[in-house]
């Protein structure tokens, strides 16, 4: 691209010519009315914008978005998160969990006795699993929702209370399992063990949600060793009491059920691909999506 | 034949004016490179002035003997092959990188390297990158790439038409050596050969003339002079081009036969030179590639601007130093309109193809446009403005003129043939004539059929068959007995035919001439068909009408007949041409005819629309300035009205020197005087005349008129078919050759071809040319402002940290899929007022792409449809429980593969995939936002001032240009298989309406700004946003 034309003087010219008193090809007073029509033009296309967005938050719900069919089948989430579905710790070396059990204690924090305490906040809905409470219609009508308490000494060995390190310096991990939360989601127990594998079976329950891990390959199966499950009256399933969720707005203080899934006899030294799954009937599965009612992780237990 | 007298006048004329000037010439110019300099300047010959005795001596020839076999062997070796070196071609290979590396397409190369090394910044950083970086620099190698192929493949089409055009066939001469006549192939003709040529052939070399008997060349080819020219071996003019004793390489002989000396060879002829020198120009850049540079300039401006912004934005936002500089790279590289490089090269497609079917063949894609941007038309005369044909024009019998029909299809005036003296007139004109018609040519139309004879003879012969029917029934009537052929010192031709009338006398001589030669040789006059003593008065009318026909500049003949008394010759009579033993005087005048090649029919229309499309028509040739100015009064270059120094110095009878050049608008320009001219004479001289005719000009001079041109800032088109015009079409913006008559040198020379010969064509490639300059504005215009939709997505992510709302995929859909064809379309636009009736664009100020429409189509329409895809995008989120609050920021945990319980704003928790899920969803539903923003968009676009309303809806391929794209995006959001293939995701119905509100308001808003446009001309609204 050849610019011989416009060489150094044509470019210093175009930036200030002197002559016409022109800055890069305009005067002062052009550049006033071009600068003051896009002000008003943008002040204007900024007022529709925030106009039609007024609109779009007056039509909107404040207690259910308008469509879940994203959102729903839910997630099976675990805490602690793992980067690329891979954990990888010494069991004798707490730095190397020490981020894990941190994010538990923090995400553990909710579910402590003492938070749970406001009469008008929380109830006891009992230490087994029972139907679904449903709390009136999803609105401001019926007032504040109460919820479920959920007590953290349900999660034995995995609450932390009793073992600061939920199982890591032993060589015992734990995770924390929950079904993602979704407006006014009501999960739905399987209706046969056909879907469910055998050694799930005695978890298999009216009013809740089983959850099952085994290890991915075949030939793990006998590496993975125990796996304890922790949860309401030692179910190792979500008990349907705590559903519906009537959303963030209702019930700010809503506990989801969780589950706690400790691998008491890994094999250390060897990468593990365990996979857990939840099981009811509108638990989906899904090939691209690995967190929808299961989740896979990688654990790799080492000594120093 | 015929006219002789005034032929030597035209010589006088030129001798004149050119003589001894020849030498002051030299030298003028000392700033370009010698060589084309040298070639430049003026023929300089001297062999027309030698003695046979002096050429004997110089070159060395036997005059009846020639060369010696073994000498001409030697020459050859020495010299080399009497022929054109042929121009240097491009190797194909190179023609092919042009294509892949010209202006537009190393824009989206560096755009495809700056991708490939972002890639590589985040393949470097990243165990897992995002491939999207990749798969753009691979999608914009492959535009490149494809677009490259597409045009080279046009263009190569185009030159195959031209290779067509080649003559193939080897041309013989026939040389004299040692003795012997050998016919030998013409490329083996030597300096010094002694050649025989007779008519039809083409004269193999330069050659100066020894001998020659009644021989005639045509040198339109070389001077552009319509007749044929005599060749003798006496020495006539200084000017070796005028000289009758040179006839020249590649010229030919029409009739008669001639001996020569060859005095030049191959590129040393004088036709040699001239195509050396058209191959030696350097051809700037075509008017079209200066404004794509410029736009270049202009979008790389904006993306570096935006670019170098954002990096420092992003580095104060906290990014790191690799995430600004992929940043930099991917805002730089959103700025590059992927698919306008396509849509451009189409849209010259179509218009080439369109003026293809309009005879306009174009050589090169972008001198489609030049034609439109043309100021200044150059054209040459013969065989462009008129037919290439000597026609007669006008009579004159019964003391009166008529005028013929000279139209090309016979549907001009005719006069009054019921007279008898038109009857008598006819007789004489097809009796005698030795023109005969070709054999086997019954169906052609008479015009059109080939005749054997001379030029003047043809046109008579040509005349009488229209109007009286058969001229060989005529002439089997009355059978010639005797005839005496025309020669120089008589200038009259004669025969003595049997009479067929039973009326008359049994013999009948009838005579033409040079008028007053013939005149002298009557007493009486035919008037109304009764014979009358011819007085003064008579003589008086004669001569009026002789003037007023040759100052036309047509050619002249005078007829007269004498029916012969039976007393004196008997039947049997031997008439002797020798011995005249009948009268040749006290004949009975007849009538004149004049002829002249006639303009085309379709020329004056096409000069008036030049005229009214502010386009100055120039004439420029090689012929004599009486027939040039006749012919320029006849086709309107130089208007009605309009004078020139001389004549108003005849009108007001004063001397030429005391008028004031600045009064005549018009001016014919004698070769001769430009040749005196500085360069700065000339200019003043093409800025202040309107009108110009240069007559007589060599091909030098034709480009130096073409650089004159130039260096005002004019586009100048030059049109020709001879070879003495090749450098000018070289040299001009774009050169336009003639298809039929064209010579191979000049074809090459030109960007385009006539494929009709037809100077009207050239009209339509006007139209064609500004109207593709118009829908280009209109369809960069459209393409440019899906570009901001395109990258306030990015932008917004990188500082409000939102979701991405358009992927590199969408963007890719948008601008090579549902751009495309509306883009496109657009071509197909019918011009919004007459654009033959507005001035040429002003190359300096008139831009394809001017800061106005950047303005119009990022600052405003673009922003527009980015906010209305923006809140398609905004409504998705909410709809889906993330309100636009809460995704300020959320970039980081949005992203955050390992984040499966992102909260949205009711407290639902989503998985990393359930979110890109609806992101996809979002950049499926902004791409689709853009598509129905970019329906009003294109309504928009299709004018640039007047309303939709009043330009109408009937371009047909833009409408299903609307549709084709609406379908397109419907079938990526809903097609099966598309959420795996492109991440699209259906829609729902609701989503699709969301910017259907922004595309009124945009339309509306154009809508107004059009009004103000049109309701106030040269407001500010209108100074700020007519692109």
């Amino acid at each position: 691209m050849s610019r011989e034309k416009e060489s150094d003087g044509g470019w210093k010219k175009f930036i200030w010519d002197s002559e016409k008193k022109e800055f890069l090809g305009r005067t002062g007073s052009s550049w006033l009315k071009i600068l003051a029509f896009y002000v008003v033009f943008y002040g204007f296309l900024a007022g529709i914008f925030i106009g039609t967005i007024q609109v779009l938050l007056l039509t909107t719900s404040s207690y259910k978005p308008t469509y879940q069919d994203r959102v729903a089948p839910p997630g099976l989430s675990h805490t602690p998160k793992t980067l690329k579905a891979e954990i990888e710790f010494t069991h004798d070396d707490p730095k190397t969990y020490e981020e894990h059990i941190n994010a538990m204690d923090k995400f553990l924090l909710k579910y402590n006795e003492e938070n749970q305490k406001d009469l008008l906040l929380f109830e006891d809905c009992g230490s087994a699993p029972t139907p679904p409470i449903m709390r009136g219609s999803l609105d401001q009508s019926d007032g504040g929702k109460r919820v479920c308490r959920f007590n953290r000494e349900w999660l034995g060995n995995c609450s932390g209370l009793h073992d600061r390190t939920y199982g890591y310096s032993e060589g015992k991990p734990c995770f924390i399992v929950k079904i993602n939360r979704i407006v006014s989601y009501l999960p739905q127990p399987p209706q046969t063990n056909d879907s469910i594998p055998p050694e799930a079976h005695e978890r298999v329950q009216p009013n809740l949600i089983p959850i099952h891990c085994a290890a991915k390959k075949e030939e793990d199966k006998d590496k993975l060793g125990q796996v304890n499950y922790f949860g309401m009256a030692n179910t190792g399933g979500f008990p349907l009491q705590y559903y519906p969720y009537y959303g963030k707005l209702l019930q700010p203080q809503y506990l989801q059920p969780l589950v706690a899934v400790q691998f008491t006899n890994l094999t250390v030294g060897s990468e593990l691909r365990i996979e857990c799954k939840a099981y009811g009937e509108n638990i989906k599965y899904n090939d691209k999506d690995r967190y929808q009612g299961r989740f896979e992780v990688k654990i790799l237990v080492k000594v120093r | 034949m015929g006219n002789r007298e005034g032929r030597d006048q035209y010589e006088l004329d030129a001798t004149s004016e050119h003589g001894g000037k020849k030498n002051d010439k030299k030298g003028k110019k000392g700033k370009k490179d010698r060589n084309l300099d040298e070639l430049k300047k003026e023929v300089d010959l001297d062999d027309h002035k030698l003695t046979l005795d002096e050429l004997h001596q110089k070159y060395g020839t036997d005059l009846s003997r020639g060369l010696t076999v073994a000498r001409a062997a030697e020459i050859l070796l020495c010299d080399g092959p009497n022929c054109l070196t042929p121009p240097p071609t491009t190797p194909e290979w190179v023609k092919f990188c042009k294509q892949m590396f010209g202006g537009f397409c190393m824009l989206l190369w560096i755009g495809s390297i700056l991708c490939f090394f972002a890639y590589g910044i985040q393949a470097a950083v990243d165990d897992e990158p995002v491939a999207d970086n990749l798969y753009l620099g691979i999608v914009l190698a492959a535009v490149v790439i494809i677009t490259g192929c597409f045009s080279y493949y046009q263009e190569a089409k185009s030159s195959k038409i031209m290779e067509s055009f080649k003559n193939m066939v080897p041309q013989q001469a026939l040389v004299i050596r040692d003795g012997e006549k050998n016919s030998i192939n013409a490329e083996e003709v030597v300096v010094g050969d002694l050649v025989e040529v007779k008519g039809g052939d083409r004269i193999p070399a330069d050659l100066r003339i020894i001998s020659s008997n009644g021989c005639k060349v045509d040198n339109s080819s070389l001077t552009g002079e319509s007749e044929p020219q005599t060749r003798t071996p006496e020495f006539s003019n200084e000017n070796p081009l005028e000289t009758r004793n040179i006839a020249f390489y590649s010229t030919s002989c029409v009739e008669g036969t001639a001996c020569g000396i060859v005095i030049k060879t191959g590129d040393h002829t004088v036709m040699g030179r001239i195509a050396t020198l058209a191959s030696g120009l350097e051809v700037g850049q075509t008017p079209l590639s200066i404004e794509i540079e410029h736009f270049i300039h202009i979008i790389t401006g904006v993306a570096v601007f935006l670019g170098v912004s954002f990096f420092i934005l992003s580095l104060i936002l906290g990014y790191s130093w690799l995430e600004a500089i992929v940043f930099l790279i991917g805002i730089i590289v959103a700025n590059v309109p992927e698919g306008l490089l396509a849509t451009v090269t189409v849209c010259l497609t179509l218009t080439a193809k369109r003026m293809a079917h309009k005879n306009c063949l174009v050589k090169n894609l972008e001198a489609v446009e030049t034609l439109g941007s043309t100021s200044t038309i150059c054209s040459d005369k013969t065989g462009t403005l008129t037919q290439n044909r000597m026609t007669v024009a006008h009579m004159w019998f019964d003391n009166q003129i008529h005028e013929a029909d000279t139209t090309e299809n016979q549907s001009g005036a005719t006069f009054d043939k019921s007279s008898s003296t038109w009857a008598a007139l006819a007789r004489v004109a097809g009796l005698c004539n030795r023109a005969v018609f070709q054999a086997a040519q019954e169906s052609v139309p008479i015009l059109k059929r080939g005749v054997a004879g001379d030029a003047s003879e043809s046109a008579l012969l040509k005349c009488i068959e229209l109007c009286c029917g058969s001229v060989t029934a005529m002439r089997d009537k009355n059978p010639k007995i005797e005839e005496i052929p025309f020669n120089s010192t008589n200038k009259y031709q004669l025969s003595i035919h049997r009479n067929a009338n039973p009326s008359e006398s049994r013999y009948l001589l009838v005579m033409k001439g040079a008028p007053e030669r013939i005149l002298d040789r009557c007493n009486t006059i035919l008037i109304q068909g009764k014979e009358q003593p011819l007085d003064d008065e008579m003589k008086d009318a004669f001569q009026n009408a002789y003037l007023e026909l040759g100052g036309l500049g047509e050619r002249v003949l005078g007829f007269c007949h004498m029916p012969l008394p039976d007393d004196q010759f008997p039947e049997g009579f031997k008439f002797d041409v020798d011995d005249l033993n009948f009268p040749t005087e006290k004949l009975c005048f007849v009538g004149l005819m004049a002829m002249i090649d006639p303009p085309r029919a379709a020329v004056p229309d096409a000069v008036s629309k030049c005229r009214s499309a502010g386009i100055k028509v120039i004439m420029v040739t090689g012929d004599h300035p009486i027939t040039a100015k006749a012919i320029a009064k006849g086709v309107g270059i130089i208007s009605e009205g309009n004078e020139t120094v001389e004549d108003i110095a005849a009108r007001l009878n004063i001397p030429v020197g005391e008028v004031n050049p600045r009064d005549a608008k018009a001016c014919v320009i004698h070769g001769g005087k430009l040749k005196d001219m500085t360069s700065d004479q000339l200019d003043d001289l093409l800025k202040h005349h309107t009108e110009i005719v240069f007559a007589r000009t060599s091909p030098q001079q034709k480009l130096i008129i073409v650089e004159g041109f130039q260096r005002q800032g004019a586009i100048v088109a030059v049109t020709g078919d001879g070879v003495n015009d090749s450098p000018a079409l070289k040299k001009a913006d774009i050169g336009v050759a003639m298809g039929i008559s064209g010579s191979d040198v000049s074809k090459q020379a030109a960007d385009m071809i006539l494929l009709d010969d037809n100077f009207a064509s050239i009209v339509t490639g006007v139209e064609e040319g500004r109207l593709i300059f118009d829908n280009l504005k209109k369809s960069i215009a459209y393409t440019l402002t899906s570009n901001i939709p395109e990258i306030t997505p990015f932008l917004f992510f990188i500082i409000a940290s939102i979701p991405l709302a358009l992927g590199t995929v969408t963007i890719l859909c948008i601008d090579l899929g549902t751009d495309m064809l509306p883009a496109i379309s657009l071509a197909y636009e019918g011009p919004e007022s007459d654009i033959m009736k507005r001035q040429p664009r002003n190359p300096k100020i008139d831009k394809l792409v001017n800061e106005r429409l950047i303005s119009m189509a990022y600052g405003q329409f673009g922003m527009i449809s980015a906010v209305g895809a923006f809140f398609t995008y905004f409504v998705i989120l909410a709809d889906n429980g993330f309100l636009p609050m809460r995704l300020l920021g959320i970039r980081i945990e949005w992203e955050d593969k390992s984040l499966n319980d992102l909260e949205d704003s009711y407290g639902q928790q989503w998985t990393y995939e359930q979110r890109k899920v609806i992101e996809f969803t979002c950049q499926t539903a902004f791409f689709i936002s853009v598509v129905i923003v970019q329906w009003a968009i294109l309504i928009i676009c299709k004018t640039r001032k007047n309303s939709v309303f009043q330009q109408g809806m009937k371009n047909n391929v833009l409408t299903l240009g609307l549709f084709e794209e609406t379908a397109l995006a419907a079938f990526l959001s809903y097609c099966p298989g598309m959420d795996v293939a492109l991440r699209m995701y259906p829609l729902k119905p609701t989503w699709w309406v969301c910017a259907l509100p922004f595309a009124v308001i945009v339309f509306i808003y154009d809508e107004i700004r059009k009004v103000i446009i049109r309701r106030s001309p040269g407001c500010w609204v209108e100074k700020e946003t007519y692109y």
